[in-house]
């Protein structure tokens, strides 16, 4: 009798285990599927709305899926470039003759915003972190483009992102202007697959990233001594975990996450540029200031533009090199189409 | 003999016993928040109040200093209070006796082992040695303050565990989709002001927080163990009960019914000496006023000094404390501090000279430091420094942007100094190890300390060199190269190295070569927000 309730309770015991694990199990079953859904159906980024045809009847969507149309008189430049006046007109005339931020962000969208917010004990005119003014202006004209919600973003390498959020100075400008502070929440890093990587196959990027319907990339234009200059692709170091690690085969891996993350619009802050001691800066000495924004949907562009203003080549940086490699975009300055806009104090 | 019609009024009505108990858990409940906002925007001048209010460690570190803190005034509120009224601080206030009451271990005891009355003498043994080495300079019997075995248990022993669970937990749970978003809630909830933003690294928590738990689990063997045998805290304050104005006192009404002796948690209400208690064990818990149901226990003014028991110290045991404590500093000290210990990397702004003597033990920065840098030196600083708060590279920086542990330190031995002049303070000196640094050893590209290294002149240069790889071809190679007078030995460049195991480059102690500059200039302020 008592043989009897042992194996009864064993059995019990055996269903219940069986359960139990077997639930865990599919619950876990169900936790891959939406991430790996993220990693193979690939463009996060919003893709050139269709409007943007190329009238001589070239294939918008090319194999690469990225190359844009080349440019012609009808479509939108390539790349825009404003000058000289206050951040936030600098970042309005932009984005305007990119065809205005409705191009980029619809009515409801989920809007990641990621300035370079590296540290947490430099304020803006060290040019170590974006222009606060330049981010609330951004976080403005997604609102008024119908965005559902606008966050902005950073995992600094110096302190913790709250203290940097505020000592930056972004944080002010980005809630007077509507937006909020995504304070970097670790459980956030998901382990994501690369597809295109020819060296980065694998990386923890910030499922907010990859899950937002449109990301904005907004570095601030300075030097770094081993990728020489950081902008855009260099930028986005910041929505992944393990960073030390990128510095193996910089061009390559920056190249790879750019082929994943794909932001949908990139926007050079140049209002004040730091020619020497990057990332972290510190001396007024080495910061210039050029009052100058460059906006392009092509994060390659936009940056090989941006090198110029350091007096480099764009095959001078490792990671455009890369990025023209894998296709992420174009670097012939010389014959994409470019608006050089005057703002005027 | 208990006449049969005498019973306890438990239950009934104990007024004094539940004002008390509701003081205590008030008491408890404003350190456990001033602990976790430690790490917060709130002064520290606040944070540290409990630690400011123990005079045991105003007083060691008087007697080691020669000189005044300020605010160790705050100390003299309990001194008052315990001349008042005895030592009502180990009743009433002191959160570690809360915990110890609200751990009643000793129901379970099983064995018949008690300790004899000759243990209270313990405590006012480690109380003279604490007070003798202090005199010689040497604070490490401090880690015996139950107010620093609390804190320091606390911030690196239990909270670093709690960190652990926490974060185990969120990250099962987070595999499940339905529960993220409620994950995520509780995750804000909690990081960054109670648990550290990012899951924290720590070393030996087993061994801070056992020392906490031990205490507790010395409650097997008596009610409240550690306070009468123990605490040197309170062989301090119990010393200054002999001539405590507010006493315990037997009326002629009593008829020895035993109830308050049972009841005394602290075991010192004497039958054979007609119920009297010695005043510097008496915590004026007033548990025995509250069951005296023939209302013979009074609490009344005194003016005498209470008589000394057989365990109180007198002048054999003044004289032995006094020679183990030069015994036992000159054993510690005949080791050269400096040439010994290259690790030990002080926090900011203290004197690395005299911050064994200036250190109270507490673990107060160590609960304020958000990266966790600051760790309680077990070898690093020898027997004289053990757990002196050193920076542990490896596991955390000092944060260029930040001044947290001069604004909590209770003694100021971490100077409160504004963020300005705690950005020049020299920790140690960074050197590169050329046999494992990756372009030196392996012509690999690498700048990451250079590229961390916070100061607007960097402390690290990268030397460019032209370098044959294998293959036959030359290249160009970034060399990372220290700047010695440059180097603040903040440990970012140490805490990010990508070498596996050891860095390659390490901060050493500045101590031998140039040293930091000590000496604090007041008006600190907390951790900077914006400008």
């Amino acid at each position: 009798m008592e043989n009897q309730t042992r194996r009864a309770f064993l059995q019990w015991m055996a269903i219940q285990m069986s359960a139990f694990f077997g639930g865990s199990l599919l619950a876990s079953c169900g936790k891959q599927e939406p991430h790996s859904l993220q990693t193979t159906a690939l463009p996060i980024a919003k893709p050139i709305q269709p409007t943007e045809v190329d009238p001589t009847g070239a294939p918008t969507q090319s194999e690469q899926a990225t190359a844009e149309p080349s440019a012609t008189p009808n479509s939108h430049p390539h790349i825009a470039v404003a000058r000289g006046g206050e951040p936030e007109a600098l970042v309005r005339h932009a984005v305007a003759a990119l065809g205005g931020m409705e191009r980029f962000v619809s009515t409801g969208n989920d809007v990641i915003i990621k300035p370079n917010v590296c540290v947490d004990f430099r304020t803006y005119e060290y040019a170590a972190t974006t222009n606060p003014w330049v981010v609330g202006e951004i976080v403005r004209m997604c609102l008024e483009a119908g965005a559902g919600r606008v966050r902005v973003m950073d995992f600094p390498f110096g302190g913790d992102s709250e203290s940097a959020y505020w000592n930056s100075g972004i944080q002010e400008q980005v809630l007077a202007a509507g937006g909020e502070m995504e304070p970097i929440r670790f459980l956030k890093f998901v382990e994501t697959e690369i597809p295109n990587a020819l060296d980065l196959k694998k990386c923890q990027i910030y499922e907010d990233v990859l899950l937002a319907d449109v990301v904005i990339n907004v570095p601030i234009a300075k030097h770094h001594s081993l990728a020489r200059l950081t902008l855009g692709m260099k930028n986005l170091m910041g929505v992944i975990r393990d960073r030390p690690y990128m510095h193996g085969n910089l061009g390559q891996r920056l190249a790879d996450l750019t082929s994943r993350v794909r932001p949908a619009l990139t926007i050079v802050d140049a209002v004040r540029i730091l020619q020497r001691g990057g990332p972290g800066g510190g001396r007024l000495s080495d910061v210039q200031k050029l009052d100058t924004v460059i906006a392009s949907s092509d994060i390659v562009a936009a940056d090989s533009y941006a090198a110029t203003l350091f007096g480099l080549q764009p095959t001078d940086l490792s990671y455009i090199v890369s990025g023209l490699n894998m296709g992420l975009g174009r670097a012939d300055l010389e014959t994409m189409k470019i608006e050089d806009i005057a703002v005027g104090a | 003999m208990a006449p049969d019609s005498i019973k306890r009024s438990g239950g009934v009505s104990r007024p004094w016993t539940s004002l008390r108990k509701l003081i205590q858990a008030l008491a408890l409940l404003a350190f456990l928040v001033l602990f976790v906002v430690t790490r917060g925007e709130t002064p520290g001048s606040t944070t540290n109040i409990f630690l400011r209010l123990d005079p045991l460690l105003a007083l060691v570190n008087l007697l080691a200093t020669k000189a005044l803190v300020a605010g160790s005034a705050v100390a003299l509120i309990t001194v008052a209070l315990t001349f008042l009224t005895g030592r009502s601080w180990c009743g009433w206030l002191c959160p570690l006796g809360t915990i110890l009451d609200w751990i009643p271990l000793h129901r379970w005891k099983k064995g018949k082992w008690t300790p004899g009355e000759g243990w209270r003498g313990v405590k006012y043994a480690l109380l003279l040695l604490t007070l003798f080495a202090a005199l010689l300079g040497g604070l490490t019997l401090l880690i015996f303050d139950p107010l620093t075995i609390l804190t320091r248990g606390l911030a690196v022993g239990v909270w670093p565990a709690l960190d652990k669970l926490v974060t185990a937990a969120e990250t099962a749970l987070y595999q499940l989709p339905a529960l993220r978003a409620p994950v995520l809630e509780v995750d804000a909830l909690l990081r960054p002001l109670i648990l550290p933003p990012t899951p924290g690294a720590s070393r030996s928590a087993a061994l801070f927080a056992g020392l906490l738990i031990g205490v507790v689990l010395l409650n097997i063997f008596a009610e409240r163990f550690w306070c009468r045998y123990l605490c040197p805290l309170g062989a301090l304050l119990g010393l200054m009960s002999k001539v405590a104005l507010l006493r315990r006192r037997i009326e002629p009404g009593c008829v020895g019914c035993k109830l308050c002796t049972d009841t005394c948690p602290m075991g010192t209400i004497n039958p054979a000496e007609d119920y009297a208690s010695d005043p510097g064990e008496c915590t004026m818990c007033l548990e025995c006023l509250d069951d005296c149901p023939l209302g013979a226990t009074t609490f009344t003014p005194v003016f005498s000094v209470d008589p000394l028991r057989a365990y109180d110290p007198g002048r054999r045991q003044v004289l032995i404390t006094l020679g183990a404590a030069l015994g036992g500093m000159a054993l510690v000290r005949s080791v050269d501090a400096e040439l010994q210990h290259p690790f030990a990397l002080r926090p900011p702004g203290a004197d690395p000279e005299e911050f064994y003597s200036q250190c109270v033990r507490c673990g107060q920065c160590m609960r304020a430091c958000p990266t966790a840098a600051l760790q309680p030196a077990l070898t690093e600083a020898g027997i004289e420094g053990f757990w002196t708060p050193v920076l542990i590279p490896r596991i955390g920086y000092c944060d260029y942007g930040c001044n947290a542990c001069g604004q909590v330190c209770p003694v100021e031995a971490i100077p409160p100094l504004p963020l300005e002049l705690k950005q020049q303070q020299v920790i140690g000196r960074a050197k590169i190890d050329k046999n494992r640094c990756l372009p030196w050893a392996e012509e690999q590209d690498c700048i990451v300390c250079e590229e961390m290294c916070p100061l607007p002149e960097k402390a690290i240069e990268l030397e460019l060199v032209e370098v044959q790889l294998p293959t036959g071809e030359t290249r160009i190679l970034q060399r990372p190269v220290v700047i010695h007078d440059l180097c603040i030995g903040c440990g970012i460049c140490e805490y990010k190295c990508p070498i596996a195991g050891e860095a390659a480059i390490r901060v050493y102690s500045s101590c031998s070569g140039g040293g930091g500059q000590g000496g604090g200039q007041g008006g600190g302020q907390g951790r900077r927000r914006g400008e």
